[in-house]
């Protein structure tokens, strides 16, 4: 209760009208003048229910204000939102910025540190706590207000090879955190820290560590949960994407299906324990992540319905499986693939072991970018699409013995590829209509909202919204690659899009 | 980057109609490129069949410097270059890179990291001197050591390549395949493999890029007058179209404000894709081999 009226005056202060921390209940409900956690709500729809900005009216939008953040590195998180206060992040960096003006509150940033600072997504908040990750494996706790330091905690040995980007997932007072971690053969691991204290509650490994009896991942280390997961809190069921095996182009060393690499894993957030899993790449050789994101759509499914997690992975195929029981519903290609010869009686593609890395070079699609990658897809309910940035891509494949059985194991070169925005059909895995965006992989994540529109960015600078039901383009501007994906919000009544392009945040509303 | 309006788009192709009228030659190898200019590479080798690249002139650095490098290194460039320099994600292998041997403590890699090559998808690095010159030190160490294993990881040996069949190679490029539609063994690709080798022959092979250019994109512009002007494409969306210039200078366009048509002569390579069988790719490399 103390806290409660603090916050209360401070928020008062600056004129808010909802003036709560961000407690279990509202991460649930997340109000309209808010976007709480990574995917904005727990099922990962990356879906808005407000319909201020319409297609009919996008043409009027304008540019409201921008925010330049420091250093060379890309936007690639998903900003949060809440109580007037933007937070966002670039590896290493946290800046809180005035929704209102884009003026920078307070700004955090990480002491020098030797990891990889390949990206960063975005950072959590819980009661009035803002988590932040680091490149060298931190879990830092800041003052959502002044940024001052609460607590700082170390998730993972970035000595040994681990590195995070990972926008943290709260659940009750769970704060989730992953890392990644290609280049040596290291157990993946996703921990549970309280988010109140700092202290460790649970670590749940996809692949186990020497000696562990947890599980038998065939020899395996890797299948990292560097992406933020979906919550169901009806079935108290967490769903995270598991990374590639390693070594890992080498399968070699790790004979078998290699689970829970290439996984969809459904977690109890209470225990971390494995509920259920299901393998969309059993035993993969191509680095073909399965962290794009588990959305977890309610509908009918065969005239029945269902509690549905769906996932457009890596590999090029689309999911769909119950999520009370990781039972496949659907496996259907979205993308260019050459690699499987089939489905297997649960729903999984059946490998070409013909197309695994040789020593004198395999032509394989997708490529190593991916038919699709982390960058979130939008789930649509008024069309049943799930949009999602796709390439039809062709790599080329090396293993030779000399490689060794160490981290990356083998080479492999991206020959090319095409993006297009697709529109997939849940129900059938058609693609309902598609969208070009340039040459090679694209970078841009996707919004909808229920006015129809659909939001995402093409292969050069270029911030474009599309009409849902057709992919009918409505509006653009040229504000640099975008490399994240956009929010949307309610502030003072009016609908706001908030978008990065290259190293710049821009807020845009209707005059 | 400036779209131009339409006021001006008259002039401008009206003063291009002058200098390209017809479709512009192929740019000739070595002087295409970009920003950026290819290093200068002896006929008849490409990086991956000639002898590993040693730093050409000896210089020294502290262990120190050294120690400093590889951590910084790792930090920033590993995930693409590999934490090695060996090659990684996206990025090439440095200890291969002509660059590199050329480099006399950061004079060429210097400039080279702190423009960045974003068309290549090469961020810019704000480094100090002491900052670079580690990471000089380190990519040096990295090749010294290199150039004495032989063959290290990562790679791909010219000779790993050797297991497809010219003469099956050839039937398809004749046949099934297609190529002789664009290309010719006696015209274009004549000598191409003393041009190319391995890996690079490989990759040019399914999808030109890179450095000497391929043939580029050609934008056709259609003025009301019913003539048409050709110009270098050298970016697009589906906004604009950037084509440069008959000064060398890239100008940009609105597709709403004119009339073009773009070809693409790498479409065909982009289709093929879909279909090569690995026999099939192997056989046309092998073909390829024999073009000397």
């Amino acid at each position: 209760m103390r806290f409660f009226c603090s916050f209360a005056i401070g928020a008062s202060l600056i004129g808010m009208a909802a003036a709560q921390g961000v407690d279990p209940q509202k991460l649930m409900n997340p109000p309209a003048d808010a976007w709480l956690t990574y995917h904005g709500e727990y099922n990962g729809q990356r879906h808005s229910k407000l319909t201020q900005i319409t297609p009919q009216n996008i043409e009027n939008l304008k540019q409201v204000w921008s925010f330049q953040t420091t250093g060379n590195q890309a936007i690639k998180a998903s900003p949060i939102l809440v109580d007037g206060r933007i937070y966002i992040t670039t590896p290493d960096h946290i800046w809180a910025v005035d929704a209102r003006t884009g003026q920078e509150l307070w700004h955090y940033q990480q002491p020098a540190n030797n990891a990889f600072h390949i990206g960063h997504r975005g950072a959590a908040i819980y009661k009035d706590t803002v988590y932040l990750t680091t490149p060298d494996c931190h879990l830092v706790a800041l003052d959502a207000k002044s940024g001052n330091v609460k607590w700082d905690v170390v998730i993972a040995d970035s000595g040994k090879g681990y590195w995070s980007s990972n926008a943290p997932l709260v659940v009750k007072n769970h704060v989730l955190v992953g890392v990644s971690g290609d280049f040596d053969n290291v157990p993946g691991q996703l921990k549970s820290i309280d988010a109140d204290t700092g202290k460790m509650q649970w670590i749940f490994y996809s692949t186990p560590p020497a000696g562990s009896k947890d599980s038998d991942s065939g020899g395996a280390t890797g299948g990292q949960m560097w992406t933020t997961g979906t919550y169901d809190p009806e079935l108290n069921l967490v769903y995270v994407g598991t990374g590639n095996p390693t070594p890992v182009l080498n399968g070699n060393p790790r004979p078998g299906d290699n689970p829970w690499t290439c996984s969809i894993v459904a977690l109890n957030p209470d225990t971390g324990k494995l509920v259920w899993g299901f393998q969309v790449s059993p035993h993969d050789t191509h680095d073909w992540d399965a962290n794009e994101v588990p959305v977890l759509v309610d509908a009918e499914f065969d005239g029945r319905p269902r509690k549905m997690v769906m996932q457009a992975s890596r590999n090029g195929y689309f999911f769909v499986l119950d999520r009370t029981n990781g039972k496949n519903l659907l496996t259907a290609p979205f993308a260019a693939v050459n690699w499987a010869k089939g489905i297997d009686a649960l729903g999984r593609p059946i490998r070409d072991t013909a197309k695994e890395p040789k020593e004198d070079g395999v032509l394989v699609a997708p490529n190593e970018a991916g038919a699709t990658n982390f960058r979130p897809p939008s789930f649509d309910p008024q069309t049943g699409f799930l949009i999602v940035n796709a390439q039809d891509g062709y790599g080329i494949y090396f293993f030779k013995s000399e490689h060794g059985g160490y981290g990356w194991a083998g080479a492999d070169y991206n020959i090319t590829g095409k993006a297009f925005l697709r529109a997939i059909d849940y129900r059938t895995g058609k693609i309902a209509w598609e969208h070009p965006i340039g040459d090679g992989a694209g970078t841009a994540g996707v919004l909808t909202t229920a006015a129809g529109l659909t939001i995402s960015g093409d292969n050069r600078t270029n911030v474009i919204a599309f009409r849902t039901s057709d992919g009918a383009t409505l509006w653009h501007q040229n504000i640099g690659r975008v490399q994240n994906a956009p929010i949307t919000y309610l502030l003072d009544g009016k609908q706001y899009l908030m978008v990065g392009g290259g190293t710049t945040l821009y807020a845009f509303a209707l005059p | 980057m400036a779209a131009r309006q339409i006021s001006l788009i008259g002039a401008a192709l009206l003063a291009w109609g002058l200098v390209v009228a017809q479709d512009p030659p192929p740019i000739a190898p070595g002087k295409g490129g970009k920003a950026e200019k290819a290093a200068p590479r002896p006929e008849g080798q490409s990086p991956a069949s000639k002898a590993r690249p040693k730093t050409v002139t000896p210089q020294t650095y502290t262990v120190e410097q050294i120690q400093t490098g590889e951590l910084r290194f790792g930090a920033q460039c590993g995930f693409c270059h590999g934490r090695d320099a060996a090659g990684g994600e996206t990025g090439p292998d440095l200890t291969r890179s002509e660059l590199v041997a050329q480099d006399v403590r950061g004079d060429k890699l210097g400039p080279l990291v702190r423009a960045g090559r974003v068309d290549a998808g090469m961020p810019s690095f704000q480094l100090n001197d002491s900052e670079l010159t580690a990471i000089v030190a380190f990519l040096h160490r990295q090749m010294d050591e290199a150039s004495t294993l032989g063959g290290g990881r990562r790679s791909v040996e010219p000779e790993d390549l050797t297991t497809g069949n010219a003469a099956d190679g050839r039937a398809y490029f004749n046949g099934t395949g297609g190529c002789s539609e664009c290309h010719s063994a006696t015209g274009d690709l004549a000598g191409i493999a003393t041009r190319y080798q391995g890996l690079t022959l490989l990759q040019r092979m399914l999808y030109p890029s890179g450095r000497p250019a391929p043939s580029p994109p050609k934008a056709t512009f259609t003025l009301a007058s019913g003539q048409t002007i050709v110009a270098t494409l050298t970016g697009e969306d589906e906004f604009t179209v950037t084509v440069t210039d008959p000064l060398g200078a890239p100008q940009t366009y609105q597709r709403s404000a004119v009339k073009v048509k773009i070809e693409n002569p790498m479409a065909a390579h982009f289709e093929q894709l879909s279909k090569y069988t690995d026999a099939s790719m192997h056989n046309v490399l092998a073909y390829l081999e024999t073009l000397k």
